[in-house]
């Protein structure tokens, strides 16, 4: 709990002197980026120890709400996610804020600390009305983050995002004072230990998972997030896609099995998420293929992965209404891993795309390719990120989703049969997802980086400083690490999943083995790992040895015998368009869903618009009255006060002769 | 120890065997044409061929390129390590879990695509990109007809699954048949072959991917992709028609297990073959359509397992 302490008093401390030092953009800067560094390393200390360890609380008195701060291992898991990122982006940003020179470096820091700080604070607050503040909090600075910029699409973006930030906001206000009207308090313990009415509990649930759901960017909810996070510098983008939109996920576990753990869970709970979960993986991934501006198509996988982690929530939610503790530690285990690992891939992957940016200065990939002889460095990077990404095994995507398919298909099998046909639903929409997602990332990754220079930017792009490829590098080796060494990670999280569950600890791992429980599954990634290293090499080594004709890299590419130009070759948009010819149903809906964020952000002009009419109505009926009277009164007195002197006098003469008469009255 | 050594076996007889399946296809082929056609032994020729040939790249290409062929048959060795073949049981069993082999196959289908867009050749790319799509429409009737047969057995084990069928314990067997043939419809399109060899669908396109490959990198293909085949013909077989391989290590099981896991590939082998020597191939934007066919049985699978019978 100090270390937590310490990290926020850091960020606090590196916010205010960013903001002090912003005349000179270089000092802002290093501040800044220095103080938001050692704040995240002291709060990945706290994460890590807060995962496995007892739940810490404490409370500071407040003249007007109890400041109570709890560290349990949900809050743990987040908060290092949220604070490995937070290290990766801080690192990152000391060579790539560089790009940002005139438009207020010094700013920029005071938010990003202001906004990770927030964060750390919103997961880790036991309390109703600093969680709300908080999380507004969190709003406001990445809003500020996002259009930093100042250009049409940023300030459009963010306005969006601040639009649909906050009706997520009023639906979790709503829910959480009818659970505050219900207990009589605002503090999180009081919800925690009592029996919410089936109904109310149903309604709490399910205003706090579609508020939440506008956080996390589930579809429909999504249109403002590849408007806004592409906007933001590009390791804010990565904060936000890894680490903000994973509060929302926070939230619906928080209140799904915290704030309501002492009430009845509904079976239809569990169902209504993992159907969200299926729809937002399947169009998520749909929508990123469609795109050939990189951070736009890294935005859309953010809705894929959340629909992902939704679908492990949805599992844990049936399992815990079915009274299956197994599978609700499971479910919550498939959730909780896809989350961090998807924090971490994702995180790599926008500060690769950041790194392209920084390089080429374009976003649009349609004219970039070849930049792998540039920049080796963020090249292999951003291949991990893509096979991670992809579920690739023994990367940690595939084992996060290897648990997501277990959990499916173990409710399957225990279920009834409306739980079997919400579960293959799920199933079937997963592997759309990941074939879709390998095609997109062989798209991403291919037109980037590899075949030849489109443009004259790309050819001629450097490799990025050493403290961008550092972070880069950092998040690459955690994205092998929990991938290969997921049999070290799976036991901490599943005794976390199970604490947070309520539920006994389950054998998710024996030995160097992944192992589903209930079916009794096998899977090991570190044995696939040296398996496969075996078998690539050990036949490539013999057919080396055996062919005599050399190597050569010397022929251009085949054109039908036409002179190659570097027009030819495949484009983003003819990948798109292949695509869309097989699965145009998915894009129909998009026109539909994403005239949405538009609709909100009319409906919110429409309300400016009456609250100019309305702020009126207040002075024709109480303000104007008095005025009028006021007025009228003024009328009366001035003819009293004439401004003549004789009338003066003879107000005075009139006055003696009053008292004189009064005075002889009394007497 | 003796598991692993039937696991390594297999491996290594899966690359050794491959271009022996697709030589008895080009001899089939050409007596179906009423050619004399070369012997079946002809692949091994044209692989030693190429085995000595300069290996070209195209000048923008990468490591990518490089390492394609040798990871997409690495890939194939585990997959085939892990895949019960003549025991009904998986000799790795932590190989052979049905999600893991999906997601393993899609591990050489990325490298597969990139390659084609490294080369920086238009045609291989698009051929590239067929291959992707083709993965998308797929996969979800092969998930979905796996997702019946796991429900209908109780496990995700490739070799537990030929077990319960074996044991004959598996709970909706009506489902359980008519997943196997969604499955077996949908592992001969993975398969790639007539008329679904869209990867190299027009003339430009000839072999796809492919294309851009020479010498080594080339032969290392050739013994790849008849690899996969053979691979997708075991699984089919190990989960839905497991009968007469060995349960146990016994020399004289393994010894029939091994004919009869022989005879099963080269009926399947002849199926295909006749399959793919009738039919002309389909044409590119009309696969989905058949691929959503094949979805439906997958559904009426399900929808039978939902009943449970």
């Amino acid at each position: 709990m100090q270390l937590f302490l310490i990290s926020l008093a850091v960020s606090g401390v590196g916010a205010l002197l960013a903001l002090f030092t912003s005349k000179s953009e270089q000092t802002g800067k290093v501040l800044g980026c220095t103080a938001g560094t050692i704040a995240s390393l002291f709060a990945i200390a706290s994460g890590i120890g807060a995962i496995t360890g007892p739940i810490q609380t404490t409370t500071a008195a407040m003249p007007f709400f109890a400041f109570s701060l709890r560290l349990d291992p949900l809050a743990g898991i987040l908060i290092t996610v949220i604070s490995v990122l937070a290290f990766a982006a801080w690192v990152y940003g000391f060579s790539y804020f560089d790009d940002y020179k005139g438009k207020g470096i010094g700013v920029m820091c005071f938010f990003m600390n202001l906004f990770i700080a927030s964060m750390d604070c919103v997961i880790a607050v036991d309390n109703v009305f600093w969680f709300l503040v908080f999380f507004e909090l969190m709003s406001l600075t990445s809003y500020f983050l996002v259009v930093v910029e100042q250009n049409e699409a940023s300030i459009k973006g963010g306005f969006m995002y601040f639009i649909m930030a906050h009706i997520g906001f009023i639906m979790i206000t709503i829910s959480f004072l009818i659970m505050a009207s219900v207990t009589g308090s605002f503090e999180f313990a009081a919800f925690r230990t009592t029996h919410f009415a089936p109904g109310i509990a149903s309604v709490c649930f399910i205003l706090a998972f579609l508020g939440f759901g506008f956080k996390a960017g589930m579809v429909p909810f999504h249109s403002w997030l590849p408007m806004a996070h592409p906007a933001a510098p590009s390791n804010v983008s990565a904060l936000m896609s890894g680490g903000m939109i994973k509060i929302g996920i926070f939230g619906i576990i928080k209140v799904g099995f915290d704030l309501l753990g002492a009430s009845t869970p509904e079976m239809w709970w569990g169902i209504v998420v993992l159907l969200f979960g299926a729809v937002s993986s399947v169009l998520g991934v749909a929508y990123a293929l469609a795109e050939h501006d990189i951070k736009r198509l890294l935005a859309y996988h953010s809705v894929e992965n959340i629909g992902i982690i939704l679908l492990g929530v949805g599992v844990a939610l049936i399992g815990w209404a079915a009274n299956q503790p197994l599978l609700a530690v499971l479910g919550l285990l498939a959730g909780l891993f896809h989350l961090i690992n998807h924090a971490m891939f994702k995180g790599l992957l926008f500060l690769g795309a950041g790194s392209v940016l920084y390089a080429t200065g374009t976003r649009n990939m349609e004219i970039l390719g070849g930049l792998r002889k540039a920049m080796p460095t963020t090249a292999i990077c951003f291949l991990i990120g893509s096979l991670a990404i992809s579920a690739i095994p023994p990367l940690n995507g595939f084992v996060s989703e290897w648990f997501t398919y277990q959990g499916l298909i173990t409710a399957a099998m225990t279920g009834d049969g409306i739980i079997k046909l919400v579960c293959a639903f799920g199933a079937v929409m997963l592997a759309i997802t990941g074939a879709l997602a390998v095609t997109c990332f062989v798209k991403a990754y291919g037109i980037t980086f590899l075949g030849a220079a489109r443009s004259d930017v790309a050819a001629n792009a450097k490799e990025v400083p050493a403290p961008m490829r550092i972070a880069m590098v950092v998040l690459a080796v955690i994205c092998i690490f929990l991938g290969i060494g997921a049999p070290l990670v799976v036991p901490a999280l599943t005794q976390a999943a199970a604490v947070i569950a309520g539920q006994a600890a389950i054998d998710s791992a024996s030995g160097a083995m992944l192992v589903n429980p209930v079916i009794d599954a096998t899977i090991s990634t570190p044995l696939l790992a040296v398996l496969l290293i075996a078998a690539v090499f050990i036949p490539w080594g013999i057919i080396k040895a055996k062919s005599t004709g050399g190597v050569s890299e010397e022929p251009d590419p085949w054109a039908c015998g036409y002179y190659p130009s570097a027009d030819m070759p495949l484009v983003a948009n003819s990948v798109g368009a292949q695509v869309k010819m097989f699965w145009h149903p998915l894009y129909a809906m998009r026109d539909g869903l994403a005239s949405q964020a538009p609709g909100y952000a009319r409906a919110f002009k429409g309300i400016q618009n009456w609250a100019y009419k309305v702020q009126n109505w207040g002075d024709f009926l109480l303000v104007d009255p008095i005025a009028k009277f006021v007025d009228a009164t003024a009328k009366l007195s001035s003819k009293l006060e004439g401004g003549d002197f004789r009338v003066y006098i003879c107000y005075i003469v009139v006055a003696l002769v009053v008292f004189l008469v009064l005075a002889i009255a009394i007497i | 120890m003796a598991e692993f050594i039937i696991a390594l076996v297999q491996g290594i007889l899966l690359v050794l065997l491959a271009p022996l399946a697709s030589g008895i296809a080009r001899w089939f082929r050409a007596k179906v044409h009423t050619r004399k056609g070369p012997s079946i032994f002809q692949d091994y020729r044209d692989i030693a061929k190429l085995l000595k040939r300069q290996d070209v790249h195209s000048n923008v290409s990468s490591r990518v390129s490089r390492i394609m062929p040798p990871l997409y048959i690495g890939c194939m060795i585990v997959l085939g390590m892990g895949m019960p073949m003549a025991t009904r049981f998986s000799p790795i069993p932590f190989l052979a879990d049905i999600i893991l082999v999906i997601y393993m196959l899609a591990l050489p289908r990325f490298f597969f695509a990139l390659s084609g867009i490294d080369s920086g050749d238009a045609y291989a790319g698009t051929g590239g990109v067929r291959e992707l799509i083709m993965g998308t429409l797929i996969e979800p009737s092969l998930m979905l007809a796996l997702f019946v047969a796991a429900i209908a057995c109780g496990t995700t084990n490739v070799g537990t699954m030929g077990q319960m069928v074996g044991a004959g314990t598996v709970q909706s067997p009506i489902a359980f048949v008519i997943a196997g043939i969604a499955f077996a419809v949908a592992c001969y399109i993975e398969m790639g072959k007539l008329p679904y060899d869209e990867a190299e669908a027009e003339q430009e396109l000839q072999e796809g991917p492919l294309q851009e490959l020479s010498g080594p990198s080339l032969a290392m293909m050739h013994i790849a992709v008849p690899m996969k085949q053979v691979v997708l013909a075991s699984m089919f077989v190990a989960i839905f028609l497991p009968f007469g391989s060995a349960v146990d290590l016994s020399v004289a099981g393994l010894a029939v297990g091994t004919v009869v896991y022989l005879v099963k590939m080269v009926v399947i082998l002849v199926v295909t073959m006749v399959i793919e020597n009738c039919v002309s191939r389909v044409r590119w934007k009309f696969v989905g359509h058949q691929t959503w066919f094949v979805f439906a049985i997958a559904v009426c699978a399900f929808a039978f397992c939902v009943l449970g019978i």
